[in-house]
């Protein structure tokens, strides 16, 4: 781990303390997107190169922005980035994939909002939160854009095209998938 | 086929009011352009009345029918097409177009655009079997039709090449379908998936009784309006040339289409248009200077001259925009009438005109092809959700002794998945992020255990004709332009259930052979609490059945005017220059999908319009 990063985890440790455990709130933009793209990476399961490749980060990043507010994206990147962090200064894994599954996907505040962070780059689609304020009952799921729908990660996931986009051509639906399990 | 673009003419309220056509259509879906076609090229002149919005007809209108399906949710037969209060197009009960009133539901789809259902259709092209035109004399149930397999054979031939049907011949023979000497599909065969293969490899030979008869379990293609590898062969039946696919439906020829691409979507929409649709028909129009099109013109009257019975117009609501029931009315005349808006809009429109036919048949008799599915999961990934929806199935139930006493049916292996059972591949990721917590590498390896092995087998049951199942009107169902919605009548008889029963023990058989998990679970209420209309018990077990989109029999053809609606040229008895064509007119469906058919009797219809023209 290098100097600096050192020293923002050792910022972000003695801020936590002092603040009553609270994250920062200062990030800019750029870093929010910055760990957004590492949060989605960690999420999905796609690299950072796959995820940029479908032109949607920004997008996604935007509608998650404006369906759950500034604030509560920013609190949920830094817990990301800060168990991130602490992953790497002690060189392991497990740190990162237990937080996610107990601090985030578990946590009453964050599991919702992560679980929605998946479900838009699988399926390009946001679901209602009811704890965020918006009324599930009167609000209903909508796809981001329409162009966000062939991109949805969900058909790569599985080895296929998305049904009615990006066709693999004449007779390959005889050839052995290209998906295994592991 | 040639690959010559044309347009066809939009036409205004005026100049239709001005005009007095030789045949007036209603309906630009695959029936009614085959009889524009088939007429304007002996040079008559054609109006079709579509209720439809018309946008199809342009590629920037076909395109932004893609851009509708992906920006859906909801990615339902009708997903494509905008919905259009003034022209509602029954979606699976979604918008209560239709007004069911059971006890079974008919539930379904059809799509009222220009190009009409052909637009969504999966687009299987089977032929019907030679005894399924006699069913109620060999084996007592439903009704006979007034004409013979061998009657209607050379207007398949016409109906297969008009929509480019792949396929082989020889396999359908070994299924009970008869060809003339030497006759091949103009196209061959679709490849059968890696999932047709795997199931094919465990139960290939596999043998089993069916009311004492011994049946096989061999898998085969199904033929399909969806362009594949031009048939070598069938030169002699193309005056010496080969057969060259029509390759998009939309006017402005860009070089796309033709061939099947493994999108993957052939319901609702094949981006490429490598699927037939009757827009392909209405485009090969020679002559499209003698066919008038009036979109957003919505039929609701046959105008009859009680005197002598003849129609003498068509009374139609014009409106401009599909969200408002503002409209103008208008008046359509010609020599020739022809309603082609399918078999429940058909006879809605002649009830609605006080034209229940000497027989009082209009509307009764639907018919349908209810399908019982079951759904299971292969024990090793077979690349599920590739390929045209379906490529192979069982089709050695379609024929035998046993149809005295259960129906005759057909099983699709579907390549989507279990969508059609309500779990597609959105509904599993949704699981396993929302209550599996499943999230980066393990989610992956997830989706591909649940969904890439998935294997849906749906069974095409048949529905013999019942006059009891029918469609009628009542003045409290209306639209928002003020046009009646179809009240239905339906139910499934015992001798239909059976087959179900049958079907679900059947499918636990192949299930077990392929080693696979079923999943197959009828529940009588959704996630949700709401009760499945289609959910009833039979014999102490539980079902429920999906509609088959297949409507038909409500103007049925007959010998008499007193045991139908129409002759066998499809001509209204009480209405001597009136055509009902469609499946309505079809007296049994047999374990068909009803294009084909529908097809080609708009085919043979079409040469009774001219000889009535002539005299």
């Amino acid at each position: 781990m290098n100097i600096q990063v050192w020293f923002r985890w050792l910022y972000a440790a003695l801020w936590r303390i002092f603040s009553g455990g609270q994250p920062i709130m200062n990030l800019d933009q750029s870093e929010m997107k910055e760990y957004f793209l590492d949060f989605s990476v960690a999420l999905t399961g796609f690299s950072k190169f796959n995820l940029l490749g479908t032109g949607q980060a920004d997008l996604y990043y935007s509608t998650i922005e404006q369906n759950i507010g500034n604030e509560l994206l920013q609190e949920l990147l830094q817990t990301f980035h800060n168990l991130d962090l602490k992953a790497k200064s002690a060189n392991d894994q497990s740190i990162l994939d237990k937080g996610i599954s107990f601090d985030i996907l578990d946590s009453k505040k964050f599991g919702a909002i992560a679980c929605n962070i998946i479900k838009l780059w699988y399926v390009a689609t946001w679901y209602p939160i009811p704890q965020t304020g918006q009324d599930s009952n009167s609000q209903k799921p909508f796809i981001v854009s329409p162009q966000a729908y062939p991109e949805g990660l969900l058909w790569s996931a599985i080895g296929v095209n998305p049904p009615a986009a990006k066709a693999p051509g004449y007779g390959t639906w005889s050839e052995k998938p290209s998906v295994t399990l592991s | 086929m040639s690959q010559s673009q044309t347009t066809l003419k939009s036409v205004d309220c005026e100049t239709v009011s001005k005009t007095f056509y030789d045949v007036v259509i209603v309906g630009a879906g695959v029936a009614g352009s085959i009889v524009a076609k088939q007429l304007s090229e002996q040079g008559k002149t054609v109006l079709i009345l579509e209720a439809g919005t018309g946008k199809s007809l342009t590629l920037e209108g076909f395109q932004s029918h893609v851009e509708t399906f992906y920006g859906a949710v909801d990615k339902n037969p009708n997903a494509p097409y905008p919905l259009n209060p003034n022209a509602l197009s029954p979606t699976d009960g979604a918008n209560g177009y239709f007004e069911e009133k059971g006890p079974l539901p008919l539930s379904g789809s059809y799509t009222r655009v220009l190009g009409g259902t052909t637009m969504h259709w999966e687009g299987k092209t089977i032929r019907m079997l030679p005894e399924d035109f006699e069913l109620r004399t060999r084996y007592g149930h439903g009704l006979d039709w007034p004409i013979s397999y061998k009657d209607i054979q050379p207007y398949y031939r016409k109906a297969e090449y008009e929509i480019g049907v792949s396929g082989n011949t020889e396999e359908q023979k070994g299924l009970g379908v008869t060809f003339m000497d030497g006759y091949v599909l103009p196209m061959l065969e679709l490849p059968p998936s890696y999932l047709d293969q795997k199931v094919s490899e465990k139960i290939h030979g596999t043998t089993v009784e069916i009311e004492g008869e011994t049946i096989k379990l061999d898998l085969s293609t199904f033929p399909q309006g969806r362009n594949s590898i031009p048939n070598p062969d069938y030169k002699k039946y193309n005056d010496g040339d080969d057969f060259i696919p029509q390759g998009v439906g939309s006017v402005e020829p860009v070089e796309y289409g033709e061939r099947c691409q493994g999108n993957a979507n052939c319901v609702p929409i094949c981006p490429v248009q490598a699927k037939y649709d009757a827009r392909k028909t209405l485009n090969r129009i020679a002559f499209p200077e003698r066919v008038h099109i009036l979109p957003q013109a919505v039929a609701y009257k046959v105008e009859v001259d009680p005197a002598n019975g003849r129609v003498t117009a068509i009374h139609y609501k014009r409106y401009q925009d599909k969200n408002s029931p503002e409209h103008t009315l208008g008046i359509a005349k010609g020599t020739l009438f022809v309603l082609a808006t399918n078999a429940v809009e058909n006879a809605k429109l002649m009830l609605a005109s006080e034209l229940p036919s000497t027989s009082g048949l209009m509307g009764c008799h639907l018919m349908d092809h209810p399908f019982l599915l079951a759904w299971a999961l292969m024990p090793e990934v077979t690349g599920t959700m590739r390929g045209p929806l379906v490529t192979s199935g069982i089709s050695t139930f379609r024929k035998g002794a046993f149809r005295k006493k259960q129906s005759a049916f057909a099983v699709d292996i579907h390549n989507d998945g279990w969508g059609w059972s309500g779990t597609g591949a959105t509904d599993v990721v949704r699981d396993a992020v929302d209550n599996k917590h499943k999230y980066g590498a393990e989610l992956r390896q997830e989706l591909i255990s649940k969904i890439s092995r998935q294997l849906l087998l749906a069974f095409m049951c048949e529905l013999p004709a019942d006059p009891s199942n029918r469609v009628t009107i009542d003045a409290q169902y209306k639209d928002q332009l003020g046009n009646y919605r179809p009240v239905i009548h339906f139910d499934v008889a015992d001798y239909c259930k059976n087959t179900f029963a049958y079907a679900r023990k059947l499918s636990q058989t192949i299930f077990q052979r392929l080693g696979a998990e079923d999943h197959t679970k009828y529940d009588k209420r959704d996630q949700d609490g709401n009760l499945d209309p289609a959910y009833f018990e039979y014999q102490g077990e539980s079902y429920w059945f999906r509609g088959g989109n297949h409507f038909s029999g409500t103007h049925v053809m007959g010998t008499t005017k007193n045991n139908s609606v129409v002759d066998q040229n499809l001509r209204s008895w009480d209405h001597e220059n009136l055509y009902l064509v469609g499946a309505g007119s079809m007296p049994s469906i047999g374990s068909s999908n009803t294009t084909l058919t529908l097809a080609a009797l708009s085919f043979k219809s079409s040469e009774q319009m001219l000889r009535d023209l002539k005299s």
